[in-house]
């Protein structure tokens, strides 16, 4: 009978378990009290009970509403965002959003709607953000244009749409964003961009509609800020069209899924008759490329060459002095001469990622360059024996430079003399060969952030961080230490500045008391993913108000004489250590449930011992300890029985005192 | 009664297992030696996906076609490739197929709930796959780590 019972029992938790399932009420997740909720992919057909009426941000996607009404949200009345993404809705009847006066952004994308009556998006006092995306409409006539007076921007991509130009009556004073990605709209007519005129600083999206024509003089005089085109067939096409517009940034990339017509010198001649600030042709096909291909670009500031298939740039292109920013990534360079930096000698910024081969630094390439101040070679295949004297030559404004994700680079003594204005320097992932006791970072006192992680660095040479008087925050995760230990006297010892710290994933097992010793202004200190136990907490015993992160380490007891380095700290992260939540840990234990506040990460700071309390969270274990009354009653009876004993002993010494008078 | 109670114990069992349930198998392709079998790991969602022309001796830059619903905004969107053969890992790699900095495809920047429909070139080496039976994990998320879709997928080389 005993095993049907315990069947019973087991089939009816588990059908109560299902029903606590389907009950769609408790199911939105609950992002910020009484605010912020979500509801995505519940199959709901009305708003649920449990929402409060303070809802103020409500992510109700991939639901069931075919219809909406004014009562369909009546009770939200706080609502700010509200998505509807593909909710079926075919209807959106009057008055459906009247009681929402802040409501702000709507999005309808992917619904199949076949009517938005007169007065459906009226209520709100200021509708700034419509999202339309694929809602099957070819017409913008299909919006209601009553309460549109606040609209910034509007999302109408991937419908069927041919035309941008706007209804007559159609708001456009506020308007900032319009978004037509992947309509089929190919011509541009001049009363098209007439219907956009009291519109300011207004970005258009046309990525995916491949222009095939703009009537002469339709953007004559025109203002943008911002223009894509990206996937036309034939950029020409544009160029001519855009003529004495003022653009601040033009987008005419191509993209691998899309033909296009290789970009000659004569397709870029448009360029001379208008205004451009910066300008994208990532992926584009230059048919050959020479030294006139750019000569109408005098004016521009920004040049995004991404992916454009090059080897090298010709020695005396014209017309690129005033440029402030080229983007040379993911291109064939074998050696950085070959851009032929002579070119650019305004340049401020200069990215060179994902290069496809293996990128030589050469020497001096770049000395041309004395306003570099952002230089980026990141993941470009550089190996150097000896960097980076002779290869950053004259760089010295450079503020930031990236050199991670690169092949084995060996620093020597002042490795970066040339580049003494470095701010920020990011060699992460990168191994490093420096020889001790050099100092490759001397002589850059400026130095705020230093990227080492995964450099395979050897930490025991403590000469490695000398002379960065600056330096706010050092990245040394990923990087072993000898015996798996900080000791006394380390490489810390130098940056007497640091304010974060990070030495996650170091495979540490101890640091040593004093090690930190020094390092005054800390505030953030992330230890995670090391082998460390309770004892080495001691290390912060000088420390104050910091952010201490001890996630994934190898504390099971937290002594006690640590208890008041946790105290005065900011905010503690103990999740994912072995922690012990016997009576041996009593002290912790009362200290942490006084101070869960300062906590983080406590769903996932749970109990591995007692074996009972496995998986359980530290925070719902009350732990009693002391002597309990079984070992009181032990107590009583052992104390007992010593006094009949000791009664007993008495009275037979005795007994054998007078038997021999 | 004992079997009344078995019987209600397997439904529980059963409706409590159905929740995390599971997409059929489609075929991507089965053509030349070479069949491709392919199932939705995304909990929520099914998808549509084939290859143009299979065959034991993979062509270069094959034409792919990929139907399902974003779950998410695809303006950064990464690939993660896991292949797997006899139950070992052969070779795991992560493919970023939309950057804000470089946005590859004409679908780059698509929004949440839009339908994603592809054909196309998937810029792939030549090769010849060798006999025998591999388990391929696709992953494609965003900038969010949040799924966007999930395929495991069987290879069958014969």
């Amino acid at each position: 009978m005993a095993p049907t019972i315990s069947c019973m029992l087991l089939a009816v938790l588990i059908s109560a378990g299902c029903k606590v399932i389907t009950s769609s009420d408790q199911m939105c997740t609950e992002k910020e009290v009484n605010k912020t909720y979500n509801c995505e992919y519940l199959g709901l057909s009305k708003v649920p009970d449990f929402l409060p009426n303070t809802t103020e941000v409500l992510d109700f996607s991939f639901n069931f509403l075919p219809t909406i009404q004014n009562t369909t949200f009546r009770r939200l009345i706080n609502l700010i965002f509200l998505d509807l993404t593909r909710c079926q809705i075919n209807w959106l009847h009057e008055d459906t959003f009247q009681s929402q006066y802040q409501l702000s952004t709507i999005v309808l994308t992917g619904n199949p709607l076949i009517f938005m009556a007169e007065t459906s998006l009226n209520g709100p006092t200021s509708l700034k953000h419509l999202f339309l995306t694929q809602i099957g409409i070819s017409s913008l006539k299909f919006i209601p244009v009553h309460n549109l007076e606040n609209l910034q921007s509007l999302y109408v991509g991937s419908n069927h749409i041919t035309s941008i130009e706007l209804p007559e009556n159609f708001p456009t004073q506020n308007l900032k964003v319009l978004d037509f990605q992947n309509n089929a709209i190919h011509y541009l007519m001049k009363k098209d961009l007439d219907s956009l005129k009291q519109a300011t600083n207004l970005s258009i999206n046309l990525s995916g509609n491949d222009i095939k024509g703009i009537e002469p003089g339709a953007f004559h005089s025109k203002i943008f800020q911002k223009l894509n085109f990206g996937g036309t067939f034939d950029v020409s096409v544009i160029f001519q069209g855009l003529q004495n517009a003022t653009i601040q940034s033009l987008w005419l990339g191509r993209f691998e899924d899309m033909e296009d017509k290789d970009i000659d010198s004569g397709m870029l001649q448009g360029l001379c008759e208008m205004t451009v600030e910066s300008i994208n042709l990532q992926k584009h096909y230059f048919s050959p490329i020479s030294s006139t291909t750019f000569q109408c670009f005098t004016r521009l500031q920004e040049l995004d060459l991404t992916a454009t298939h090059l080897e090298e740039l010709p020695s005396s292109i014209k017309g690129m002095s005033s440029l402030k920013k080229l983007v040379l990534t993911a291109n064939h360079f074998g050696q950085l001469c070959q851009i032929n930096a002579a070119n650019f000698p305004s340049l401020t910024s200069l990215y060179i990622k994902s290069n496809t081969k293996k990128l030589d630094l050469g020497v001096a390439c770049l000395e041309s360059l004395e306003n570099l101040q952002t230089l980026d070679l990141s993941h470009s295949n550089i190996e150097a024996s000896d960097c980076c004297t002779l290869q950053l030559k004259n760089l010295h404004h450079l503020q930031s430079l990236n050199l991670s994700y690169n092949e084995p680079l060996g620093l020597q003594n002042q490795a970066f003399q040339e580049t003494p204005q470095l701010v920020l320097l990011d060699l992460a992932f990168t191994n490093l060969h420096v020889n001790v006791p050099q100092s490759p970072f001397q002589n850059l006192p400026l130095l705020q952030f230093l990227n080492l992680s995964h450099c395979l660095l050897d930490t025991s040479n403590q000469r490695l961080l000398a002379g960065l008087l600056d330096l706010r925050h050092l990245n040394l995760q990923g990087n072993r230490f000898q015996d798996g230990r900080i000791s006394k006297t380390n490489l810390l010892q130098t940056v007497g500045s640091l304010e974060i710290l990070i030495l996650a994933s170091c495979d540490l097992l101890s640091i040593d008391q004093q090690a930190l010793h020094g390092l005054e202004k800390i505030h953030y200190v992330d230890l995670s993913h090391n082998r460390l136990t309770g004892n080495s907490i001691d290390a912060l015993s000088h420390l104050k108000n910091i952010y201490l992160n001890l996630a994934d380490n190898n504390i099971d007891i937290i002594p006690f004489h640590v208890l008041p380095t946790l105290s005065q700290q900011t905010t503690i992260n103990l999740s994912h250590n072995p922690l012990d939540c016997t009576c041996s840990n009593i002290h912790f234990f009362m200290w942490f449930l006084e101070n869960l506040q300062k906590f983080e990460g406590l769903e996932e700071t749970v109990c591995t011992n007692p074996p009972l309390l496995r998986g359980v969270k530290l925070s719902d274990v009350k732990l009693v300890c002391g002597i309990t009354a079984a070992a009181i009653f032990v107590l009583i009876v052992f104390l007992f029985l010593l006094i009949v004993l000791l009664i007993f002993f008495i009275k037979c010494l005795l007994r054998r005192k007078y038997q021999n008078i | 009664m004992e079997g009344l109670l078995s019987t209600l114990l397997a439904w529980a069992l059963l409706y409590f297992g159905g929740s995390g349930q599971a997409w059929p198998t489609h075929t991507a392709c089965r053509e030349g030696g070479l069949e491709v079998l392919y199932q939705s790991c995304d909990p929520f969602q099914d998808l549509g996906f084939s290859i143009e022309q299979c065959s034991r001796t993979l062509k270069s830059n094959l034409n792919i076609r990929l139907g399902l619903i974003l779950r998410e905004d695809i303006k950064e969107l990464f690939l993660d490739v896991a292949l797997l053969t006899k139950g070992s890992s052969v070779l795991n790699f992560s493919y970023p197929v939309c950057e804000s900095d470089q946005p590859k495809f004409s679908f780059c920047g698509r929004r949440k709930g839009e339908q994603f429909y592809y054909v196309g070139p998937v810029n792939n080496p030549g090769f010849e796959v060798p006999k025998g039976e591999y388990q391929v994990l696709l992953e494609l998320y965003n900038g969010k780590k949040s799924t966007v879709a999930c395929a495991n997928a069987t290879v069958i080389c014969s």
